[in-house]
C-alpha cells in the first residue's frame, strides 16, 4: 500500500511537471518511464476501482496533494484529482507531453512511436492507447459537429446538455471531495466561486440542485457493499453551501430566470423560504411614486417592481404547498403594513392586487 | 509502385481541390459532399500513409510540397475527423512529416508546426465550448474529461426533441423544423458507428414527421445500412424495418451483400447464411409485404440472371423457411395472410407447399408431393395457365419452397424395385430442373430419369457393385443421344441420393465421386448437394445417422479439396 501510495505521488509530481518547460531535459528514457508509470496506475485503478478501502485512501491522498496545489496557486493544475482520474492517466500524460512545445525532439519523437505505432499493433489486453486517442479525437469532433451543426439551447435550464453536463460533473466532483474530507466541499465551492465565471456557476448550481436524485451518471460507480461511510450526496453538500453563503445566494435569487428560481424553490423548501425573504426585503425597498403611479428603487441597485412581480407571479403558478406558502407570506406582509386595500399604500397590497387580476 | 504513385498524385490533386472547396465554403451543399466521399478520402488517406511511411521526411516535403496544405486542411474538417478512422490515419501521416534530427530551421519549423497539428486534433481548445471548458477546468478536470458525458447528454437531448416532435408535430414553441432533421441526420453520417449515438440514429429512423417528403438525407440511410451490414452498429428491428421501408436503396444493398456472401465467401455454408440471414434480420423484416416482395423480386432478378444457380435457389429456401418461421412468431393465422405475400399464385397451392414435411409421417410424403405434381401441372400444362402467371412464375413460387423436389427425388429411390416409377414425382423433377422446357422436352427428361432410375434399382441387389457400373447406369449408358441439359444434374441428384441411402452405395462413394467430378463446376454441385441434404436433414430431424455420417464425412473431404 505505501508503495503504491508513494508511486502515485511521485507520478502525481510528474504530471504537474508535465506541462512545464522542465520536459526540456527528458530524453526517450524519461518518456518511456512516465509512460510505464501511468499504465501501472491505470492497470491499479481496473484492479481496485471496486475496492472500497484502497479506493478511499487513495482518494484522500489524492485530495490532500490536491489542495496543496490549489494553495498554491490562483488554479490548481488538472491532473490527477481523483480515483477516477487513474483510468485516463496516460491520456492525461500523453496529451499534455503531446502540447508541450519545450518537449525535445527525439524524446517527441519517442513519444509518437510509442502513441501511434501505426497499423497492425495487435490490440494488447484491452484498448490501446492509440486507440483510445483516436476515439478521443473522434468524439471532439463529434461534439464539435453536434455543437454547431445540430444542437439548440433548450429553454428548459435543466435539461439543456450543456448546463446538465456540467451540473453532472460538480455533483461528482463534490461527491469525491466529500469522500475525501468532510469539510472538503464547502471549501472546494468556495474556492470555485473565486475561480469561474459566476453567472454559468449559478446556472450549474441550478441545474445541478434539479438533476434527478439519482443521477445515471453516479449510479456506474458502486461502492462496494459495507464501504466505511456513505458520502452525502452532492446535491446535499451544494444546499448547504449555498444556504451558507449569503452573497452567493443573494447572486443566485437575483440572476437566474424566474421560472428556474420557481423550480428549484419547489424541490427545496430551505432554499425556498430565504428566496422568499430575500423578494420580501427587496420589495420593502420600493418606494412609490405618487405622480407616476408605480413603485421605484432609488438606488440602482434595487429591483424594479416589473422583476419583482413577474418572481412572485411565477412563484404563484407553482404546485400548491409553494403557492400556499407565498400568498401566506405576501398577505402577512400586506397585514403588518396595515392591511390597506386601497393602492399606493402597501407594495404588498398591490402585488396581491396585480397577482390576482392576473391569475 | 511508380504506377501506384502516379495514381495516387493525380487523386492527390483531385482531393486538394475538394478539400479547399470544402474548406472555405460550410454550406449544405459542401457538407453533403463531404458526408458523400467520407469513405473514399479514408482509402485515400490509407493509401497516403502507405507511401508516407516508407520515406523519410525530407523526401516527403520534396515528393508532396503542400502535403502540410493537404493535411492541414483534414484538421480543420470535422467531417472527417469524426468519420470511422480517419483521424488515427491522419495522426499517422502527421508522425510520419516528423524529421527525428531537424538539420536546419526549416525542418524544426516543419515539425513544430506538425507538432502544432497534432495537438490540436487531440487537446487544444479551439473546438472546446467555452463556458464548459472553463467550468471543468475549474472544477479539476482534463479538458477531455466532459466530452463522454456531454456527447450523451446532447444525444439525449437531441431524442427527447425528436419524440416530443413526433408527438405534438403542431406544437410550434419547440418544433423542429424540417431542414434541422435534415441537417442534423447530415451530421451524423460519419458518426453513425460512434456506440452513443445509437438512441439518435435509432430515433432518426422510427421518426415520421408530418411532411410528405422524406426529411432523413439519403446518405444517412447508406451510412446506417452500410454501417450495420458491417456489424458495426446494433438496432433494433423496428429501426431497421423504418429504414428499409424509407430508402429502399438500403434494402437493395443489403440483398447485394448476401448474394456476394452467396458467391463469395459463404458459397455452400447454408448454416452460416441462414445464421448470416437472421443477423441481418432479413426473415423478420420480410414479415412487412413491402419488404417481402422487394427481397422476393431480387431473388427472382438473380435466379433470371444467373440461369438458376444452386446457390441462390438454395438461399431462396432458407430465407422462405426462416421467413415463414418468423411469420408464425408474429401472427399465427399466417396461411390466411399469404394471399398478401404471394398474390399471384393460387392458393390452394401455397397452402399445399407450405405444409412442413416435418409434421406429415414420413411414410405418407408422397401425398402432398402428388398433389404439388398434380397443382403445378394443371397450372403449367392446363388451362388454368392464364391466371396464374407463366411457367417461370409458378416454378419460381414452387422453389420457395425446393424441399419438396429434394424429398422427389429421395422418395423416387425408395420405390420398390418392381413397381413404376410415379409420373407425378417424375414431371415435379423434371420440372424443378428447368422450367423452361416444353411438354416434349420435359417428356423426354422424364423417360430418362425413369431409365436411369430403372437401372439403379436394378443394381439395388447386384451382389458385386462397382463404381463403373454405376457411373455407367447414371447416365454414359447409352452413347450418341444428346440428354435434354437438366438432364446430367437430375441423373447426378439420383446418384448421389443412391450413393448415400444404398449399403452397396455407401462403400463405393468415394471412388464414383472421383469418377464423376471431373470438373469443378461438377465437384461445388456435389459439394452444394451434400451441404443443402444435411441442412434439409437436420431441419426436418431426418433420422439416418449412417447416409448423415458419410454425407459429412464427403462434404468435409471434398470442401478440402475444392
Amino acid at each position: 500500500m505505501e508503495s503504491l501510495v508513494e508511486h502515485l505521488e511521485r507520478f502525481s509530481e510528474v504530471l504537474a511537471v508535465s506541462r512545464t518547460s522542465h520536459v526540456s531535459s527528458w530524453d526517450p528514457a524519461t518518456v518511456r518511464r512516465a509512460l510505464q508509470w501511468a499504465h501501472y496506475l491505470r492497470h491499479v485503478y481496473r484492479r481496485f476501482g471496486r475496492h472500497a478501502r484502497i479506493r478511499t485512501a487513495l482518494e484522500q491522498r489524492l485530495q490532500n496533494q490536491w489542495k496543496q496545489e490549489g494553495d498554491s496557486g490562483p488554479a490548481p493544475a488538472p491532473g490527477l484529482v481523483n480515483f477516477q482520474a487513474l483510468e485516463h492517466c496516460d491520456h492525461l500524460l500523453s496529451l499534455r507531453l503531446l502540447a508541450n512545445r519545450a518537449l525535445g525532439d527525439a524524446a517527441f519523437q519517442y513519444l509518437l512511436q510509442q502513441l501511434f505505432p501505426g497499423p497492425g499493433v495487435p490490440d494488447a489486453e484491452e484498448e490501446t492507447l492509440q486507440g483510445s486517442l483516436a476515439l478521443l479525437a473522434r468524439r471532439r469532433a463529434a461534439v464539435h459537429l453536434l455543437h454547431f451543426n445540430a444542437y439548440r439551447e433548450n429553454p428548459v435550464l435543466q435539461e439543456d446538455s450543456l448546463m446538465k453536463t456540467q451540473a453532472e460533473l460538480l455533483l461528482e466532483r463534490l461527491q469525491e471531495v466529500g469522500e475525501g474530507e468532510a469539510q472538503g466541499p464547502g471549501r472546494f465551492l468556495s474556492s470555485l466561486w473565486e475561480r469561474v465565471p459566476q453567472n454559468n456557476f449559478l446556472k450549474v448550481i441550478a441545474a445541478a440542485l434539479l438533476l434527478p436524485p439519482s443521477s445515471p451518471w453516479l449510479q456506474g460507480e458502486e461502492l462496494e457493499p459495507g464501504s466505511p461511510k456513505t458520502p452525502r450526496e452532492g446535491g446535499q453538500e451544494l444546499l448547504h453551501w449555498l444556504l451558507g453563503k449569503s452573497d452567493v445566494m443573494t447572486a443566485f435569487c437575483r440572476s437566474l430566470p424566474a421560472e428556474l428560481l420557481t423550480s428549484v424553490a419547489g424541490r427545496y423548501p430551505e432554499l425556498s423560504r430565504v428566496y422568499l425573504g430575500l423578494l420580501i426585503d427587496w420589495g420593502r425597498h420600493l418606494n412609490y411614486d405618487l405622480q407616476k403611479g408605480i413603485w421605484f428603487g432609488t438606488e440602482p441597485r434595487d429591483v424594479p417592481w416589473e422583476e419583482l412581480f413577474s418572481r412572485f407571479q411565477t412563484l404563484c403558478q407553482a404546485p400548491p404547498p409553494l403557492k400556499d406558502e407565498v400568498l401566506t407570506a405576501l398577505k402577512s406582509c400586506k397585514a403588518q403594513d396595515g392591511d390597506f386595500e386601497v393602492p399606493g399604500l402597501s407594495i404588498w397590497t398591490d402585488l396581491l392586487l396585480a397577482l390576482g387580476s392576473s391569475a | 509502385m511508380a504506377q501506384d504513385l502516379v495514381a495516387l498524385s493525380s487523386d492527390y490533386q483531385f482531393w486538394m481541390q475538394k478539400l479547399s472547396v470544402w474548406d472555405q465554403a460550410s454550406t449544405l451543399e459542401t457538407q453533403q459532399d463531404t458526408c458523400l466521399h467520407l469513405p473514399q478520402f479514408q482509402e485515400f488517406l490509407r493509401q497516403m500513409y502507405e507511401v508516407l511511411k516508407e520515406m523519410d521526411s525530407s523526401a516527403i516535403t520534396e515528393r508532396f510540397p503542400t502535403i502540410g496544405q493537404l493535411l492541414a486542411k483534414v484538421c480543420r474538417n470535422p467531417f472527417i475527423l469524426a468519420y470511422d478512422e480517419s483521424q488515427k490515419i491522419l495522426i499517422w501521416c502527421l508522425c510520419c512529416l516528423i524529421n527525428k534530427d531537424p538539420r536546419n530551421s526549416g525542418e524544426s519549423k516543419l515539425n513544430s508546426w506538425t507538432r502544432g497539428l497534432l495537438s490540436c486534433i487531440l487537446s487544444t481548445f479551439r473546438f472546446d465550448i467555452k463556458e464548459v471548458g472553463l467550468f471543468t477546468r475549474g472544477l479539476g478536470y482534463a479538458p477531455t474529461a466532459y466530452y463522454p458525458g456531454l456527447l450523451k447528454n446532447m444525444v439525449l437531448s437531441l431524442v427527447s426533441e425528436l419524440r416530443e416532435n413526433h408527438l405534438n408535430g403542431f406544437n410550434t414553441q419547440r418544433r423542429m423544423a424540417p431542414e434541422r432533421i435534415t441537417s442534423l441526420s447530415r451530421v451524423c453520417v460519419p458518426l453513425v458507428t460512434l456506440p452513443e449515438f445509437e438512441p439518435l440514429v435509432e430515433a432518426l429512423l422510427t421518426y415520421h414527421g408530418h411532411e410528405p417528403q422524406e426529411v432523413l438525407c439519403p446518405e444517412f440511410f447508406d451510412a446506417v445500412n452500410e454501417a450495420f451490414l458491417l456489424k458495426k452498429i446494433s438496432l433494433p428491428a423496428s429501426a431497421i424495418l423504418c429504414l428499409w421501408l424509407r430508402h429502399l436503396p438500403s434494402l437493395e444493398n443489403t440483398m447485394l451483400h448476401l448474394f456476394e456472401k452467396l458467391v463469395f465467401s459463404e458459397r455452400n455454408f447454408l448454416r452460416r447464411i441462414e445464421c448470416f440471414m437472421k443477423d441481418l434480420l432479413l426473415p423478420e423484416a420480410a414479415c412487412h409485404p413491402a419488404v417481402f416482395r422487394v427481397v422476393d423480386e431480387m431473388f427472382r432478378y438473380a435466379l433470371l440472371e444467373t440461369d438458376g444457380a444452386p446457390e441462390v435457389l438454395a438461399a431462396l429456401q432458407v430465407f422462405t423457411r426462416c421467413f415463414v418461421e418468423a411469420l408464425e412468431k408474429e401472427n399465427k393465422q399466417l396461411r390466411f395472410a399469404f394471399k398478401t405475400y404471394f398474390p399471384y399464385a393460387s392458393p390452394s397451392l401455397v397452402v399445399t407447399l407450405l405444409q412442413h414435411p416435418k409434421d406429415i409421417p414420413r411414410g405418407l410424403w408422397s401425398q402432398p408431393l402428388r398433389r404439388i405434381s398434380e397443382m403445378l401441372q394443371e397450372i403449367v400444362e392446363g388451362q388454368t395457365h392464364g391466371s396464374y402467371g407463366g411457367p417461370f412464375e409458378s416454378w419460381f413460387l414452387f422453389v420457395h419452397f425446393g424441399e419438396w423436389a429434394d424429398i422427389a427425388a429421395e422418395q423416387l429411390l425408395m420405390v420398390e424395385a418392381e413397381a413404376e416409377a410415379p409420373e407425378a414425382l417424375l414431371w415435379l423433377l423434371a420440372f424443378s430442373g428447368s422450367p423452361g422446357a416444353g411438354r416434349r422436352q420435359r417428356s423426354q427428361t422424364m423417360a430418362e430419369v425413369k431409365a436411369v432410375l430403372g437401372r439403379l434399382t436394378k443394381l439395388l441387389r447386384s451382389p458385386t457393385l462397382s463404381a463403373r457400373d454405376l457411373q455407367a447406369a447414371a447416365g454414359g449408358g447409352r452413347g450418341g443421344d444428346p440428354s435434354p441439359p437438366a438432364c446430367g444434374q437430375l441423373t447426378r441428384r439420383l446418384l448421389l441420393n443412391f450413393l448415400l441411402w444404398a449399403p452397396g452405395g455407401r462403400a463405393i462413394a468415394r471412388e464414383v465421386i472421383t469418377l464423376i467430378a471431373q470438373t469443378d463446376a461438377i465437384t461445388h454441385e456435389v459439394i452444394g448437394f451434400l451441404d443443402q441434404t444435411l441442412y434439409r436433414w437436420d431441419h426436418l430431424c431426418v433420422e439416418a445417422p449412417r447416409p448423415r455420417e458419410l454425407a459429412r464425412e464427403l462434404l468435409t473431404e471434398l470442401r478440402g479439396q475444392a
